[in-house]
C-alpha cells in the first residue's frame, strides 16, 4: 500500500469512527395520558396533558408518617425517576406539608372536592388508591398540592396487602408525574386495576412521551 | 527467577537515572468542549451534550529514537455539566467527570512545534447513577493527536501550549437495555495551558 493510500485509509478511519449516530429506539407503543375534561366554554371536551416543568423539580412530596408509607413512596419516586432518561423528572420527600407539591395520605379518600378531578382508584383486592388534581375552571392551571390517597382496605396483616399498597403507590405516583388516565392493558402499572408491581415498557413509554409533548398546565400554589 | 528479578532490578537501577535525565513531564490547564453525546427523538429531537469543561492534563514522554521521537503518556480529568437541548431550550442534567489516557507518539514538526497521536480510553463517571447513566459509567476506545508548541521561559522549564483532538465512539449500559443501537460519535476538543520540563 502506498504512503498516499495508507494516509487515505487511515482518514477513512478516523471519520467513520467520529460520524455516525446512534440509533434511538421508537417510542410508539404508548396509551393516552391525557385527561379529558367538558371544556369551559360548554361545547366539546378539552385535552389537558401535563408534566412537571424543569425548573419546579424536584417535586416536592410530603408523606403521612404511617405503616411503610415513607419508605413506598420513596421506592416510587425512585421507579418512575429512574424510568427517564433525561432527568425529565425527580421528587423529594419533605417534613413540611404546608410547602409539597404533591400530598401523600393513609386513609380513605374524601368525597371529591368541587375543584378536584379524581383519578378513577386502582382497584386491587387489599386496598385502593386515588389521586385528586385541582384544575382551574379554564384548564390553564394545576392548583397545587396533588392529593394521594393510599387506602389499604384490608385488615393490617391480610396477606399481600403489603405488596398491594407498594404497587399502588407506585400507581398513584404515576397520576401524580401526569399520567391522568389508565392504560387499557392489563400488563401496564397503569391499567386502572393493575396487577403488576413496576412501570412496563409501554408505562415508560407514555411517561417519556407526555414528558416531552408542551403542559397545557401551569403550576400555581392557591 | 528471583535472580532474572534482581538482574532486571540492577538494569533499571543503573539505567533509571539516564531515563531520568530523558524523561520530559508536563501538566496543563484548559478546557475541553465535545460534540453531541446522543441524539434522539422522543416527539422532537433532542439532544444531549456535555459543556465546556475545565480540564487537568498530566503526562511524560520518552525518547525512541535519534530524530527527536518519543513514546508518551498523556492523562488528562475535566469534570462539567451535561445537558440536553430539545426545541431551543436548554436543561442541566447533572455532572460528568470524564478521565482518558492516552499513550502515543510524539516528534517535532516545526521549530516551536510538535505533534503528537495516540490510542487509549476514556472513562465517564457521572455523580450520579440515573438518566443514560443509570447502570454506571463506561470506558470507550479513544484515538486522539494534537500539537504542542513549546515555549523555553526556564533553564529547565518550557511553556507548553496545547491543541488536542480526540474521538471515540459513546455508548452507556443502560442506552443498550432501553433499545438504543450502534453508538454515537463524540469528538472532543481542547485547549491548554502549563508547563513542561524541558525537552534539550
Amino acid at each position: 500500500m502506498s504512503p498516499r493510500a495508507r494516509l487515505t485509509a487511515v482518514a477513512f478511519a478516523a471519520l467513520t469512527l467520529a460520524c455516525g449516530d446512534i440509533a434511538a429506539p421508537a417510542r410508539n407503543d404508548f396509551y393516552e395520558w391525557r385527561l379529558e375534561a367538558p371544556s369551559p366554554t360548554g361545547a366539546g371536551t378539552d385535552t389537558i396533558s401535563f408534566h412537571w416543568p424543569a425548573e419546579q423539580l424536584p417535586v416536592r412530596i410530603w408523606v403521612e408518617d404511617a405503616d411503610s408509607l415513607p419508605a413506598d413512596v420513596t421506592r416510587a419516586i425512585g421507579i418512575w425517576r429512574d424510568g427517564f432518561l433525561y432527568g425529565e423528572y425527580d421528587a423529594t420527600i419533605v417534613s413540611d406539608s404546608a410547602t409539597a407539591d404533591v400530598i401523600v395520605t393513609l386513609g380513605v379518600a374524601p368525597g371529591p372536592q368541587l375543584s378536584a378531578i379524581r383519578l378513577r382508584s386502582a382497584l386491587a383486592p387489599q386496598c385502593t388508591g386515588a389521586t385528586d388534581v385541582s384544575i382551574s375552571e379554564d384548564h390553564t392551571q394545576l392548583l397545587l398540592p396533588v392529593r394521594v390517597y393510599i387506602d389499604p382496605s384490608s385488615a393490617p396483616g391480610t396477606p399481600g396487602l403489603g405488596e398491594c399498597v407498594a404497587l399502588t403507590v407506585v400507581h398513584e405516583i404515576g397520576h401524580s408525574i401526569g399520567i391522568f388516565n389508565h392504560s387499557p392493558n392489563a400488563s401496564d402499572l397503569m391499567y386502572f386495576d393493575p396487577s403488576v408491581e413496576l412501570p412496563s415498557e409501554r408505562d415508560r413509554a407514555t411517561a417519556e412521551v407526555l414528558y416531552h409533548v408542551p403542559s397545557t398546565l401551569e403550576v400555581v400554589r392557591p | 527467577m528471583p535472580r532474572y528479578a534482581l538482574l532486571l532490578m540492577l538494569l533499571f537501577a543503573g539505567a533509571a537515572p539516564r531515563l531520568r535525565a530523558q524523561t520530559e513531564y508536563h501538566a496543563r490547564l484548559g478546557a475541553v468542549g465535545a460534540t453531541d453525546l446522543l441524539h434522539d427523538a422522543i416527539v422532537s429531537e433532542l439532544t444531549v451534550r456535555q459543556s465546556i469543561a475545565p480540564m487537568l492534563a498530566v503526562g511524560g514522554s520518552l525518547p525512541i529514537g535519534p530524530k527527536g521521537y518519543r513514546a508518551n503518556l498523556e492523562a488528562t480529568f475535566s469534570s462539567g455539566g451535561f445537558h440536553r437541548n430539545e426545541a431551543g431550550s436548554k436543561i442541566d442534567i447533572g455532572t460528568l467527570r470524564t478521565g482518558t489516557l492516552l499513550l502515543g507518539l510524539e516528534g517535532p514538526l516545526w521549530q516551536h512545534f510538535r505533534w503528537r497521536a495516540g490510542l487509549g480510553a476514556i472513562r465517564y463517571f457521572p455523580t450520579e447513577k440515573q438518566g443514560i447513566f443509570l447502570a454506571g459509567g463506561t470506558t470507550r476506545f479513544l484515538a486522539g493527536g494534537g500539537i504542542d508548541y513549546r515555549y523555553p521561559v526556564l533553564p529547565n522549564w518550557d511553556l507548553m501550549t496545547s491543541a488536542r483532538y480526540d474521538l471515540h465512539r459513546f455508548r452507556t449500559g443502560t442506552l443498550e437495555a432501553r433499545g438504543f443501537s450502534q453508538s454515537q460519535g463524540v469528538s472532543r476538543v481542547s485547549l491548554s495551558i502549563g508547563l513542561s520540563r524541558g525537552i534539550r
